[in-house]
C-alpha cells in the first residue's frame, strides 16, 4: 500500500509539455469569476446538464442496479487486470494489430511519432482523446514537424484558439458562439461570410475538416473500452469524427490506457448504458463503434495497418494505492456538471487536463500532490458528485483523504495547518472545548442580539464580505441537549417512582426492537454504545433498513447521509 | 525478466491485483450476473424500436414486403431530391430487391463526392436503443455510413432484437461462421454535435438525415403509435 507520497517521487517527469497551474487554483478561480458572460454560460450548463442526466436515468428504469453491476464488473476487471490485459493483447495481436506498451507520457508520444515517421506521414487526423491531452501528444508531434488536426468540433475549436479543454466531454463549452465566429473568420481563409447561426459554424467546420480527413495519412483515436475476449476497442461519439479517423487514413493508432479493459462485449455496452446517460442524457450516442484491426482481405476500405498503444502513466501505482477506486472512472463528466465549484470557476481554473471532482483527484495522482495540493480543497463536501457518479466512486472521501495526505505532508499553508492543529487539540479536550465554545457563542449572542446578524467580524471577512453572519441563539447545541436530557431523566425518575408505588414490579425490563422510522425513546437512547469502535464497519451498506435495537451511532447521525458506507480503509499512514 | 515497459506493467498489475486461476476468474465473472437493460417504451418490439429511432432524431417508415420497401425508398428520394438515384453497399440482400418496379436507379459501391444518398442493409436493429448495426466489409463501405448527407437503412423485422445483449449473441453467431469483421458499427441517429454552447446541430461530419425503413410484418398501427409515443 502506498499513499500519494509514493506517487510524488516522480513529480514533473513525463509532463514537460504542460505548464501546470493547479497550485494557483484560488487565483485562477478568482480570475475566472470576473467575467459575467462566462459565469452566465456556466450557470446555464450547471442548470441543464443535471436535468438531462436525471431524465435519462429515470427513463432507463433500474439505474442503480445497472450502476452496481457495472461497478462490480469494473472492480473485477481491475482486480484481474493482468489476466484481462493479457487476453486483450493476445486477441488484438491475432486480429492483426501491433500492440505497444507505454510506461509514461513520453513513451506514448515517442511510440506514436515513430509510427508516423515509419510511414513518412505529415498529416494526422485526430479524434477526441483525453489520454493524448494527458500526454500532450499534439505538441510533441507538432515539434517533430507533423500537422495534427483535431476533428471533434470542440477539440478543433480549442486547438484553433490555442487553448486546453475546459470539460472532458464538451471541451469548448466555455466559448460563446460569438467567440467561435471570430475565431473561424480569423483562421479560415474563406472570404466574406455571415456565420450568424450555430449551424453555419458547424457547417464551415464540417467542410474544412472533410478536407483533412481525406488527406490525412494517419488517424489517431482513443478508446472508451477494450474488450478482452475478442480484442475489439469501443469508440463512442456523436459526430462520427472518430469513425472517419478510424476508417479513412491508411494507418490507425488507438491511444488508450490499460484500465479501460473489460472482459466481454456485453460489459462494454453495459458500461455504455451508464456512460451516455451520465454524459449527455442520451440513451445511445449516434456512433458506437467496435474496431478489431486492419482491413480484411475482402474489404474495400479501412486502414492497412493498426496500432494500439496501451499507456500506464501511474495507473498501476494508483491500482496499488488506496485511491484505486478512481480507476473505475468512465470519464462521463457527470461530476463536473454537478459540482458547485466547477460550475462557479470552470475547467481551466484547475490548471491541468482533468477538471472538476474527478480532476481534483486524478491530477494529484497523475502529477503530484506538491504540484496540485490546492485541488483537493476545491470541494464543499456537498456529496453531489458521489451521488451522480455512474461508477459509484466515493469522490468526496477520496478528496478528503488527499487533504489528509496534504496536511500530513505539510503541503497546505502553515496558517491552515496551525488552525487544524488547534482544532484537533481542542477536539481532544472536550471540557475545554465546551467551555470555550460556550463562551464564544455567548459573546456572539450578546454582541449580535440587537440586529440578529453581523455585517463585519474579525477573522471572518471571507464570509461577511459577501453576506451577513447570523448571530447565534445564546447556548451551544451540546448545552441545550444536556439540559434537555437532564429534564427528561428527572421526569422519567419521577414517573418510575410513581408507577412503582401503584403496580408490582415485573421481572425483566422490556427490550423493544425499533422499527425503521420509529421515534427513539429516551430510555433506549441510553443503550447506545458510548464510544463506537471506529474500525467497526457501519452496521450496513446503503439501502438496508435499520431494525436493530441498538442502532449504530453512525447511521443514526446520518440517517439519509449521501453514502451510508463503511469507513474507508486507511492503512497507508504509518 | 527483462525490464521492458510491457513486462513491468504486467508485473505491477499482477502485484496490485488478486492472483487467481483463469477458471476461478471466469467463475467470479459469471457470478456477477447480467446487466439490467433499459425499459422499452412499448411492449411490441417493432413499435419500441421505432419510438427510439424517432427519439434519436431519425425518421422511420414501415414496408410490409420487398416491393413496398423499394417503393418507400423511391418516395424518400423523390420527396427530398426529385431524383431516383442513390448509392447502395454491395450487399446481396440489396441487390436482390426489385428496384426497377419503383424506377430507382441504385449504384452499388462507395459514395463519391457529390452523391448525397446512401442505402445500407442492417445486420441488426436494437429496440432498446433504436440503433441499427452494420458490419464493415464490401457490403458496407465506411463512406456510405459516414460521408453521405442522407443515410437510409433497410432493416428486416427478423433482424430486430430486444437489447444489446441479444445483439451480441447474434453477432457472435455470425463471427464464429465468418470471422471477426474489422468493425462493428452501432448507428443511432444522424451525426450530431452539441459542442457550440450545448446547442444540438445535425450533420456535424456525417449524415444530416437518418432514415430507417422497417421491412416485414409490423402491426398496422405501430408506426402511428410510435410517433405518438415519441411525441413527434
Amino acid at each position: 500500500m502506498i499513499s500519494t507520497a509514493g506517487l510524488s517521487a516522480r513529480a514533473n517527469d513525463g509532463f514537460p509539455h504542460l505548464k501546470q497551474t493547479s497550485n494557483t487554483f484560488l487565483e485562477n478561480a478568482h480570475e475566472a469569476m470576473q467575467d459575467p458572460e462566462k459565469t452566465q454560460v456556466r450557470d446555464l450548463m450547471a442548470l441543464f446538464t443535471p436535468i438531462m442526466r436525471d431524465a435519462a436515468m429515470d427513463s432507463f428504469g433500474h439505474f442503480d442496479e445497472l450502476r452496481q453491476h457495472v461497478k462490480q464488473v469494473k472492480q473485477h476487471s481491475l482486480e484481474h487486470l493482468d489476466h484481462y490485459l493479457n487476453r486483450f493483447e493476445q486477441e488484438a495481436l491475432q486480429n492483426g494489430n501491433h500492440v505497444h506498451f507505454a510506461a509514461d507520457a513520453d513513451a506514448l508520444n515517442s511510440t506514436v511519432l515513430e509510427i508516423c515517421q515509419q510511414h513518412s506521414a505529415r498529416l494526422v487526423a485526430k479524434g477526441k482523446s483525453m489520454v493524448t491531452e494527458e500526454t500532450g501528444l499534439n505538441d510533441y508531434l507538432k515539434r517533430a514537424g507533423l500537422r495534427v488536426t483535431e476533428t471533434d468540433l470542440g477539440e478543433y475549436i480549442i486547438q484553433q484558439a490555442g487553448e486546453t479543454p475546459s470539460h472532458i466531454v464538451g471541451p469548448a463549452l466555455h466559448k460563446s458562439a460569438g467567440e467561435i465566429r471570430e475565431l473561424f473568420l480569423a483562421k479560415h481563409d474563406l472570404g466574406d461570410r455571415e456565420l450568424a447561426e450555430t449551424a453555419d459554424l458547424v457547417g464551415e467546420a464540417r467542410s474544412v475538416l472533410r478536407e483533412h480527413f481525406l488527406k490525412a495519412e494517419v488517424g489517431i483515436i482513443g478508446a472508451n473500452a477494450l474488450i478482452a475476449e475478442n480484442g475489439y476497442s469501443m469508440l463512442v461519439t456523436n459526430e462520427g469524427n472518430g469513425d472517419l479517423c478510424a476508417n479513412l487514413p491508411n494507418v490507425l493508432i488507438i491511444c488508450t490506457t490499460i484500465d479501460r479493459v473489460l472482459p466481454r462485449s456485453e460489459d462494454a455496452t453495459a458500461m455504455l448504458r451508464l456512460l451516455v446517460r451520465s454524459a449527455t442524457g442520451q440513451a445511445q450516442t449516434c456512433y458506437t463503434s467496435f474496431y478489431s484491426g486492419p482491413r480484411r482481405e475482402q474489404d474495400i476500405d479501412g486502414p492497412l495497418e493498426t496500432h494500439i498503444v496501451l499507456l500506464d502513466n501511474r495507473r498501476t501505482d494508483i491500482l496499488a494505492s488506496d485511491y484505486k477506486e478512481m480507476l473505475q472512472c468512465i470519464r462521463c463528466g457527470a461530476c463536473l456538471n454537478h459540482c458547485p465549484i466547477y460550475a462557479s470557476v470552470g475547467g481551466h481554473a484547475y490548471g491541468w487536463v482533468y477538471p472538476g471532482p474527478m480532476g481534483s483527484i486524478l491530477t494529484p495522482l497523475l502529477t503530484s500532490l506538491e504540484q496540485s495540493s490546492a485541488l483537493p480543497n476545491a470541494c464543499t463536501s456537498c456529496g453531489r458528485c458521489a451521488e451522480v457518479c455512474p461508477a459509484d466512486i466515493p469522490l468526496p472521501d477520496l478528496l478528503r483523504d488527499l487533504r489528509h495526505d496534504e496536511t500530513r505532508r505539510k503541503l497546505s499553508p502553515s496558517r491552515w495547518r496551525l488552525g487544524m492543529r488547534m482544532h484537533a487539540w481542542l477536539a481532544r479536550h472536550p471540557r475545554i472545548y465546551h467551555t470555550l465554545t460556550g463562551l464564544g457563542i455567548r459573546t456572539l449572542y450578546l454582541a449580535g442580539r440587537r440586529s440578529g446578524s453581523f455585517q463585519r467580524m474579525p477573522l471572518a471577512s471571507g464570509w461577511t464580505s459577501q453576506r451577513n453572519f447570523p448571530a447565534p441563539e445564546g447556548k451551544t447545541f451540546s448545552s441545550q441537549y444536556a439540559s434537555l436530557q437532564r429534564n427528561e431523566k428527572a421526569r422519567a425518575v419521577k414517573a418510575a417512582r410513581a408507577s412503582a408505588a401503584t403496580t408490582p414490579a415485573t421481572g425483566r425490563k422490556k427490550t423493544a426492537r425499533r422499527k425503521p422510522g420509529q421515534r427513539i425513546e429516551p430510555e433506549l437512547r441510553q443503550d447506545w454504545p458510548r464510544r463506537p469502535d471506529p474500525r467497526k464497519p457501519g452496521n450496513n451498506a446503503r439501502g438496508s433498513t435499520v431494525d436493530d435495537s441498538s442502532p449504530d451511532r453512525q447511521s443514526a447521525a446520518h440517517p439519509a447521509g449521501p453514502r451510508g458506507k463503511k469507513p474507508r480503509r486507511r492503512p497507508e499512514h504509518d | 525478466m527483462t525490464d521492458t515497459p510491457r513486462s513491468s506493467i504486467y508485473a505491477k498489475a499482477r502485484e496490485a491485483g488478486q492472483e487467481a486461476e483463469p477458471d476461478a476468474i471466469a467463475e467470479a465473472l459469471q457470478a456477477l450476473g447480467k446487466s439490467p437493460t433499459a425499459d422499452l417504451p412499448a411492449a411490441d418490439l417493432a413499435t419500441a424500436f421505432m419510438v427510439n429511432v424517432l427519439k434519436n432524431q431519425g425518421s422511420v417508415d414501415c414496408a410490409a414486403d420487398r416491393s413496398s420497401a423499394v417503393q418507400s425508398v423511391a418516395e424518400y428520394l423523390y420527396r427530398n431530391f426529385r431524383s431516383h438515384r442513390m448509392v447502395a453497399g454491395n450487399d446481396a440482400n440489396l441487390a436482390a430487391l426489385p428496384w426497377r418496379e419503383a424506377g430507382v436507379l441504385p449504384r452499388f459501391g462507395s459514395v463519391e463526392p457529390g452523391e448525397p444518398v446512401a442505402l445500407s442493409y442492417a445486420t441488426l436493429g436494437i429496440a432498446e436503443t433504436g440503433a441499427i448495426v452494420t458490419l464493415t466489409g464490401k457490403a458496407n463501405p465506411a463512406a456510405n455510413n459516414l460521408l453521405s448527407e442522407h443515410h437510409i437503412v433497410l432493416l428486416d423485422t427478423s433482424r430486430l432484437v430486444r437489447d444489446m445483449e441479444s445483439a451480441w449473441e447474434r453477432i457472435r453467431q455470425s463471427t464464429e461462421k465468418n470471422g471477426r469483421p474489422r468493425g462493428i458499427n452501432f448507428i443511432a441517429g444522424p451525426s450530431s454535435t452539441g459542442d457550440i454552447e450545448g446547442k444540438l446541430v445535425y450533420g456535424a461530419h456525417g449524415p444530416r438525415h437518418w432514415h430507417v425503413i422497417l421491412m416485414g410484418d409490423v402491426p398496422e398501427t405501430a408506426l402511428e403509435e410510435a410517433r405518438e409515443l415519441a411525441g413527434s
